[in-house]
């Protein structure tokens, strides 16, 4: 289980322009739909803006408080 | 990651023309993201593979390490990497997935089963 607070800190450490928009899918806090837009995903691929919020979130991940993300991405203008 | 593994999977791969690293079989899958990716690819028609990692940390991790993606489900479309149903459904909108499957089995004498949309 991880706090919308936590995870919104954890993206912002990597990409501190971040909006971000947190669903807790089935209110047990570790199913999340996760949309970040950032400047950073200028000129990446959709796979790419997938591995940066992987990556930002991945201690969560590892460690079982996050089981399930489904990442949306947009470029902030 | 040890070269047998990587060669396993490589081999994997390329006999399938669509495979789904997954969790849990095509009939039986067991996480949300792996049954929704098996009906994703049941609404196009094309043949494709399941193959249950579930239970196989070693392959996972090599997996992990070869696509530098750390989740699963795993998509492979003609060998290459396509990673979820985050990355397929916006693809599928666009239009640019369709044009991806008819290359994919150009020629391997596949005909989709239903109308692609």
């Amino acid at each position: 289980m991880i706090d919308e607070t936590t995870m919104v800190g954890m993206i912002r450490a990597v990409m501190p322009d971040a909006q971000i928009m947190i669903v807790d899918r089935n209110g047990t806090m570790d199913h999340f739909n996760v949309s970040v837009a950032s400047k950073a995903f200028e000129g990446k691929s959709l796979m790419d803006r997938h591995r940066m919020v992987e990556g930002a979130l991945k201690a969560a991940r590892n460690d079982g408080r996050i089981h399930a993300l489904e990442i949306k991405t947009a470029i902030l203008e | 990651m040890s070269d047998a593994l990587k060669t396993i999977i490589e081999k994997e791969v390329a006999d399938n023309t669509i495979l789904v690293y997954g969790k849990g079989t095509k009939d039986a899958p067991r996480c949300g993201f792996t049954a929704e990716t098996i009906q994703f690819f049941n609404s196009f028609g094309y043949p494709f593979e399941v193959v249950d990692v579930l239970e196989d940390m070693n392959k996972r991790t090599a997996l992990a390490e070869m696509t530098d993606w750390p989740t699963l489900p795993k998509v492979f479309i003609n060998g290459k990497f396509y990673g979820d149903t985050d990355i397929l459904q916006p693809m599928a909108e666009n239009g640019e997935l369709k044009t991806v499957l008819e290359e994919a089995f150009a020629g391997k004498g596949v005909t989709p089963t239903i109308q692609l949309r």
